[in-house]
């Protein structure tokens, strides 16, 4: 493939488990800009491939269920081996903007940070946040500064753009949600120059019912505290 | 001897050796569970033993002493075993990571 072309060398990188509802609609607005998209079936029990037939997209699919950091490593491989420019994650039930990832491109494009971090926190991103995933994620947001050294405004943001150079760091191990915090880590590691950008999150009936809930948190706590341990 | 004495050290000598026999230890194995052996039957016939080494380190009672020296093994075990499951977490994640990406497809021309 030619990636000269339009935005073909800006690879979105989305990890899907059991999203056969959505994934079509939200894999056809970034077909609307013009991406490669590289989609990862982390296992799905539904017909996620079969939503996809048809669309101009790398499809890879795990044998057995992995978690979402897993998914992002491979989708991330796959990319950086198609020869990616700039490399974006970008969460499947469609709670995410489009739009927002140009911006993030566009920061990139100035040479002055390796990787861009994605927060609903910060002033000028529209969300409606319900409080107690706000007390969650505030909470989420100190224990993955603890954990890596880093704070930003919101840790656990599944949109995330970098640079060629910074994907090549990134070697994700932890396979389930505590990946969020081992990325940070990476970065705090390899001195990555880094930012946050304000993005728009629909939450949607859809996704919060499919989404994280709340209590997963507790699980997430426990995968860090043994990477932290045993890394 | 008393009959809980014999069912004791019939236990800890049996395990002894299944677990020379069948894991073929090198040599500090070996040697390992053997000691171990040794001075699992040696408090098993004095268990007296056990309340004057308590007392000499300042425990009452020698069953508490056990009871301590256990629970600390059991946590360095559960370590122990968590790090082994991580490590083979890892493996299995890339032998499907290296599957897939071997598997990769576009699909483009695949009609719906």
């Amino acid at each position: 493939m030619d990636l000269s072309a339009d935005n073909l060398s800006i690879f979105i990188i989305v990890p899907g488990f059991n999203e056969a509802l959505v994934i079509r609609q939200t894999i056809e607005s970034l077909l609307a800009k013009k991406y490669s998209i590289v989609v990862v079936d982390d296992a799905s029990t539904d017909d996620t491939r079969k939503a996809l037939l048809g669309l101009p997209l790398y499809y890879i699919r795990h044998l057995s269920n992995l978690g979402q950091g897993a998914a992002i490593r491979t989708g991330m491989e796959l990319a950086l081996e198609k020869g990616a420019r700039y490399l974006v994650t970008f969460d499947a039930d469609g709670q995410h903007d489009v739009n927002d990832i140009e911006k993030m491109i566009a920061i990139l494009q100035q040479g002055e940070v390796d990787i861009i971090f994605g927060s609903r926190f910060l002033k000028g991103a529209a969300t409606n946040v319900q409080a107690t995933r706000r007390v969650v994620l505030k909470t989420a947001r100190f224990i993955n500064y603890l954990a890596s050294g880093i704070l930003l405004s919101d840790a656990n943001n599944g949109l995330r753009a970098m640079t060629r150079e910074a994907a090549l760091k990134m070697q994700i191990t932890e396979n389930r949600s505590s990946h969020n915090a081992q990325v940070q880590n990476l970065v705090k590691k390899h001195q990555l120059k880094y930012a946050e950008c304000p993005v728009n999150i629909s939450y949607s009936v859809y996704s919060k019912k499919k989404g994280l809930r709340n209590i997963n948190s507790i699980r997430i706590l426990y995968d860090l505290i043994l990477y932290k341990i045993f890394r | 001897m008393i009959p809980i004495q014999i069912v004791l050290i019939s236990a800890v000598v049996f395990g002894a050796f299944y677990m020379y026999l069948r894991l073929r230890n090198n040599l500090v194995d070996a040697i390992l569970i053997f000691l171990f052996c040794g001075v699992a039957v040696f408090f098993i016939l004095f268990p007296d033993m056990t309340t004057k080494i308590a007392q000499w380190m300042g425990v009452k009672r020698g069953i508490n002493l056990v009871f301590y020296f256990i629970t600390i093994f059991f946590f360095f075990l559960i370590l122990k075993l968590y790090s082994r499951m991580r490590r083979l977490e890892n493996k299995f994640t890339e032998m499907i990571r290296e599957n897939s990406l071997k598997k990769s497809e576009d699909l483009t021309d695949k009609a719906p």
